[in-house]
């Protein structure tokens, strides 16, 4: 529930500091913990800095960080360890619920929302989204802005930073943009280049271009004017510049947006060593209408793509020596113009800034300039901005005219700190340490980040204008219509494919060697599947346990085929129906995640442990001390099997401490190999899948996973709402949050874990809505 | 909205969108009004630069006779006009880079270290001499340093003798673990290096918008910082601190360009067919950014090694590699001789150009240092001694020219980087699998 003000707020908290003596852990546990827990953490042990036994004697709330940690162990059944005298199910239980009953009661007396940075830049990720829904411009970030560095997981964490290199990168950009968006041109024309990934086979049917097409890319560019473009070509080489599947004539066609604007022939050389001019001619200058179209290159497909070979071909083509490309490959497109420049035109993003101008005035751009101020600055734009904004016009329109006015004050809107900048205020006069509500605008600026990673709308701002998000059924109507809305996308491109690794992805190269047929295709196909299943569960606002637990899934041919499920053609994903004995499913049956938490060369029960027991389960393990060899270069003979090296490492107490609830989890994907393939031998021997959950629980193969996870949903779904809750704050997830984060669970649990469920209780939370002031003993 | 339309393109700009024969060198224009006297820098910058050539070279038309320049060997005779600001260096070794491979010969250039064999993405080399040297000369400038290549392609997968394709790419490491990628492309070096560019009055113009924005950034945050609480403040003050230093670096950079000749900038848009007009572009735009001190640090890969370039216009229509497994064959050793005397002509008009623009007391030259070098030898027998190496330029701190340094011992190629930072003000006791410095060259 949020609080209506701070008045009342500081009432509760002198009530409530009076009562803290009132509340500690039963006695009654005493014993049990004693002879389970004090052997290891009492005070003289304090094995992990742990002393139970002292916490157990001092009030609650001056220890509540160390009981919430116990209350997590014991319910993840990590602790005590397997191998020591634990206690019974029911023992466990009963004293879970009795340790969150009691910290429940304390922080319903003491409210810690926490408190997000007050200053929080936009990431790069963010960045691109805002402009495209500010003004209706899509442009690619990575080549304006620096990648963003993760913490907890997620890239928008870390992010009260300014280096001068990315102000210099922000100025950069911010002239880039507001020149693209009105359509104007410097002084000399523009360029841009595509390049493919070299690993990317391009021997079939690319998304989005035409059927009898192979291979090439559609690329979406904004031509800023009408006028001449020049589209420049180079093919894929190999590493001794040989252009590569060079062999017989093929057509090689521009298109823009589906019509052929230019079409070329490439053919081997005369002089067959000597291919530097294979691709020289490879040049159009083609006429092209301003605005955002789709540029499409590709070849056109001929029967003589259809080689016979003795063995089969691999699916992936690219590397020369070990799979070479059977036909012609590109490799960069490059865009250069306007040449001989004309109208800027009617473009998606003039129509969005230039909408409802009345004259060409200064009274005209006062009032475009104050919509833009207010979807720019999140609702948080006073006169004072506006008239700073003017002064740009001003200057701007003096030498060039009235959209040139526009542009330069668009420019100084997109450097402002207030756009930069999610800026979130302690009221005056507020208490050092004490909770508070946040106001309307800052909590529209929460939604709309957390559910599109960018600003709030104009019924957004709206609303938080008319006081509907301080009401709960106000909120709850907003966060439906932004769910439902199609920019919450970004829950499945900038959530879960951090949550899950996807991301990356891109940087996993399997072993060419023992993985022949991995090439960029295949990686691409896996994130889908991935996204696809998420994205179904979050449309179709199913329980989030469906995410383990599918019996259907999402392919295209490429990644059916690396499955070995039949009848599935094309590009275009699908969804498939699986039987109850498919070894496909749920997320832990996904190539994309067995590829990301396996090395180059083999599996790892270790990376996939680790993956399982910090993104499903919330307990991962520290990182490994200083000096620790990685398996291949310890003492423990390389010639066994990876699961009897594991072994002999478990011997060693200091490894096993952390490994002995890993390991057990990770032998349960055994069945997959390094790229998800599934296998039932491995070098020779049987695969054996069976492991054991940190509950004791013993399985066999991934099957049995998924069973014992299921069994205790609520783990599963706290880890996710910790999750979401430190993408949606862009903070960590710190002990004082654990009693919101079982309320949100207990909450979700009503409505069978429903997706919307979860966002829902997410957004009514107090650290959603809520924020400490900084407190006064931290300097 | 009309007043951009109205403006006709640079002819030269259009003709160079068709990335054909037009490109022209960006320099020409400019040698005469960059030998005009400028004011007298207090301090002379120090910069370092590498350029590296694939594939060893025919060292018996390379190593020169005596022991001065006066009588330049075949393949070093275009260096004559610069030869009192260079030093030829005989007998170098890489045993880093032994077992001999084309991969490691890149890889060990600059790292001396050995790299680690994968086909994979857990690669691990060395932190590069150039990279050390940019974490300490590098910082004061808008980019720490600079990769340049002339290959338009990365390559992946399996490159040589299982080693992963990053070892034959990039010559240039941050740490060991994280290769930096050359850029061949001029014009995405370009708008690296100067933006968009244009004459001496646009480009004041540009930065007087930047100025004029920063102003903007700076009322918006002390309008912020006003709103917020003492430790959000604090956080502010270093924002401003930022903002300060950007405006700094504009300022710096009007400076340089009312001070600085440097020529009109005219953003090169394609890429020149021919392989020394591309090379040609890739050295003037160093020539560049040294003189407007973007950078300091400069890496240079004339081309890969099993590179398979042919030259056509040198009338060597063989690929570059297979003729480098010469056998022996006189003939097929003479052809790849062009090319070796091919790739020190251009790194040598290269010094000329550094040579002939005035700084402080002496030239650009004199106060940048150049090794231009290979990771073999002998190419047909994959060995890794007998390197064909130059020093340039250093005049400015007392390095001598025209000597040819032939060591009695066989001497790590490491001493050279390890004498090298030495003279550009980074001191290392040890740099690879170095011995010492090189006395010659050392202060």
């Amino acid at each position: 529930m949020r609080t209506p003000g701070h008045s009342i707020l500081l009432g509760v908290t002198v009530f409530t500091s009076m009562s803290v003596s009132l509340l500690a852990v039963p006695a009654k546990w005493k014993p049990l913990l004693s002879a389970h827990c004090f052997d290891c953490h009492d005070a003289a042990s304090e094995k992990g800095g742990i002393d139970l036994e002292s916490a157990l004697e001092q009030p609650l709330g001056e220890r509540t960080e160390i009981w919430e940690k116990a209350v997590r162990q014991l319910q993840t059944r990590l602790m005590p360890p397997v191998d020591k005298d634990r206690p019974s199910e029911a023992e466990y239980s009963q004293l879970v619920e009795s340790l969150e009953k009691a910290l429940d009661v304390h922080a319903s007396r003491h409210p810690n929302p926490g408190r997000s940075e007050s200053l929080r830049r936009l990431t790069r990720n963010e960045y691109q989204r805002v402009i495209r829904d500010l003004l209706a411009l899509e442009i690619d970030a990575t080549s304006l802005l620096p990648p963003d560095q993760a913490s907890h997981g997620f890239d928008n964490v870390t992010v009260g930073d300014l280096s001068p290199a990315l102000l210099d990168r922000y100025i950069s950009a911010a002239q880039k943009i507001s020149r693209l968006a009105l359509g104007r041109v410097g002084s000399s024309p523009d360029g841009r280049t595509v390049r493919l990934r070299p690993d990317f086979t391009q021997e079939g049917h690319v998304k989005g271009l035409p059927f009898g097409t192979r291979g090439g890319t559609l690329i979406r560019h904004t031509f800023p004017r009408s006028g001449d473009y020049i589209i420049r070509l180079n093919l894929m080489r190999d590493r001794d510049e040989k252009v590569e599947g060079i062999n017989g004539v093929h057509e090689l066609q521009v298109l823009l947006d589906g019509e052929v604007a230019a079409s070329f022939e490439v053919r081997p050389p005369k002089n067959r060593s000597d291919h530097t001019k294979v691709d020289a001619h490879l040049l159009a200058r083609i006429r092209v209408q301003a605005g955002s179209r789709e540029l499409g290159v590709t070849f056109v497909k001929t029967p003589s793509d259809l080689i016979e070979t003795l063995r089969q071909p691999y699916e992936a083509a690219f590397n020369t020596h070990r799979h070479p490309r059977r036909s012609p490959a590109v490799y960069q497109v490059t865009i250069t113009g306007p040449f001989e420049a004309g109208e800027a035109g009617e473009t998606a993003s003039r129509g969005r800034i230039l909408e409802g101008l009345a004259a060409q005035d200064e009274a005209g751009a006062r009032e475009l300039l104050r919509t833009l101020l207010r979807r720019a600055y999140r609702g948080l734009a006073d006169d004072g901005d506006l008239v700073r904004a003017l002064q740009f016009y001003r200057e701007g329109s003096e030498s060039g005219g009235f959209e040139a006015g526009i542009e330069s004050a668009l420019a100084a809107i997109l450097v402002s700190p207030k756009f930069l900048f999610r800026v979130e205020r302690d009221p005056e006069g507020a208490r050092p340490g004490s909770p508070y509500a946040l106001d309307d605008f800052e909590i529209a600026s929460r939604l709309s980040f957390f559910l599109w990673s960018s600003i709030p709308d104009d019924a957004l701002l709206d609303s938080a204008a008319g006081g509907e998000l301080s009401k709960p059924e106000g909120m709850a109507k907003q966060v439906r219509r932004l769910l439902v809305d199609p920019r919450s996308r970004s829950l499945i491109e900038n959530f879960a494919s951090q949550w899950l690794y996807l991301r990356n992805l891109d940087s996993i190269t399997p072993d060419g060697r023992l993985f022949p047929d991995f090439d960029d295709n295949l990686r691409q196909a896996m994130r889908r599947e991935t996204e696809l299943l998420f994205a179904s569960v979050l449309r179709d606002d199913r329980s989030v346990l469906d995410l383990l637990n599918s019996d259907h899934t999402y392919l295209n041919e490429r990644l059916a085929k690396h499955y070995g499920i039949p009848h599935v053609y094309g590009e275009r994903f699908r969804r498939i129906e699986l039987g109850a004995d498919s070894q496909r499913g749920g997320i832990l049956r996904h190539g994309s995640i067995l590829t990301v938490t396996s090395y180059a060369h083999r599996t790892s029960p270790v990376l996939r442990g680790h993956w399982v027991l910090k993104n499903l389960l919330g307990t991962p393990p520290p990182p490994p001390p200083p000096d620790v060899p990685s398996l291949e270069d310890n003492t423990v003979d390389a010639s066994l099997p990876v699961r009897q090296r594991l072994a002999v490492h478990r011997e060693n107490r200091s490894c096993a401490r952390c490994h002995n609830p890993m390991d057990p989890i990770g032998f349960a994907f055994e069945n997959f190999d390094a790229v998800g393939q599934w296998r039932t031998r491995e070098s020779g021997q049987p695969v054996d899948a069976t492991g054991r959950l940190p509950d004791g629980t013993r399985f066999d193969g991934v099957a049995g996973l998924e069973e014992g996870l299921l069994k205790r949903p609520e783990l599963f779904v706290r880890t996710l709402t910790e999750k979401l809750l430190v993408f949606a704050l862009g903070r960590g997830i710190e002990p004082s949050d654990a009693p919101a984060v079982r309320k949100i669970v207990r909450g979700a649990a009503e409505e069978n874990y429903r997706f919307s469920a979860i966002i829902l209780q997410i957004v009514a939370s107090d650290p959603f809505t809520m924020r400490m002031t900084k407190s006064q003993n931290i300097p | 909205m009309n007043f951009l339309t109205k403006k006709a393109l640079p002819r030269r700009t259009v003709l160079r969108g068709f990335g054909a024969t037009m490109a022209l060198p960006l320099l020409d224009a400019m040698i005469p009004a960059a030998t005009a006297a400028i004011g007298t820098p207090a301090k002379p910058v120090r910069r370092l630069g590498y350029v590296f050539m694939p594939m060893g070279a025919d060292l018996s038309r390379w190593t020169p006779e005596g022991a001065t320049l006066d009588k330049l060997s075949p393949i070093l005779k275009s260096l004559a006009p610069v030869k009192d600001k260079v030093n030829i260096l005989t007998n170098l070794e890489l045993r880093p880079a032994y077992p001999g491979s084309h991969a490691t010969s890149n890889s060990a250039f600059l790292s001396a270290a050995r790299a680690k064999l994968t086909e994979s993405s857990d690669y691990y080399l060395g932190t590069t001499a150039d990279q050390i040297a940019a974490k300490e000369i590098g910082q004061a400038t808008q980019l720490p340093s600079l990769e340049l290549a002339m290959d338009m392609m990365e390559t992946v997968g399996q490159c040589d003798n299982g080693y992963a394709c990053v070892y034959q790419n990039n010559l240039s490491w941050s740490t060991p673990t994280t290769p930096l990628p050359a850029e061949a492309h001029p014009r995405l070096v370009f708008e690296n290096l100067f933006g968009a560019g244009g004459s001496k009055a646009e480009r004041q113009a540009a930065l007087k918008r930047r100025a004029s924005l920063l102003d903007f950034v700076k009322e918006d945050m002390v309008a912020l910082k006003r709103d917020l609480g003492p430790e959000d403040r604090t956080k502010v003050d270093g924002y401003l601190d930022t903002v300060r230093e950007v405006e700094r670096r504009i300022q710096k950079a009007e400076a340089d360009v009312s001070e600085n000749p440097l020529p009109d900038l005219d953003r090169p848009v394609g890429v020149p067919a021919s392989y020394a007009d591309h090379a040609r572009l890739m050295f003037d735009l160093q020539v560049l950014a040294l003189q407007g001190d973007v950078t300091r640090v400069i890496t240079f890969q004339l081309a890969r090694e099993t590179s398979n370039r042919t030259y056509p216009e040198l009338g060597v229509p063989d690929p570059h590699h297979p003729l480098t497994h010469h056998g022996n064959d006189p003939a097929k050793i003479a052809r790849m001789a062009k090319i070796n005397t091919f790739h020190v002509s251009l790194f040598a008009e290269f010094l000329k150009k550094l040579d002939a623009i005035r700084e402080g007391e002496g030239s650009l030259l004199d106060n940048s240092l150049y090794l231009y070098g290979s990771g073999m030898g002998n190419p047909n027998k994959h060995d890794h001694v007998n390197l064909p190496t130059l020093v340039a330029g250093g005049g400015a701190s007392g390095i001598r020219g025209n000597r040819h340094i032939h060591f009695k011992e066989v001497t790590p190629l490491a001493n050279v980087h390890l004498t090298l930072l030495e003279r550009v003000g980074v001191h290392l006791e040890k740099f690879g699998d170095s011995d010492g410095f090189i006395e010659e060259l050392a202060v």
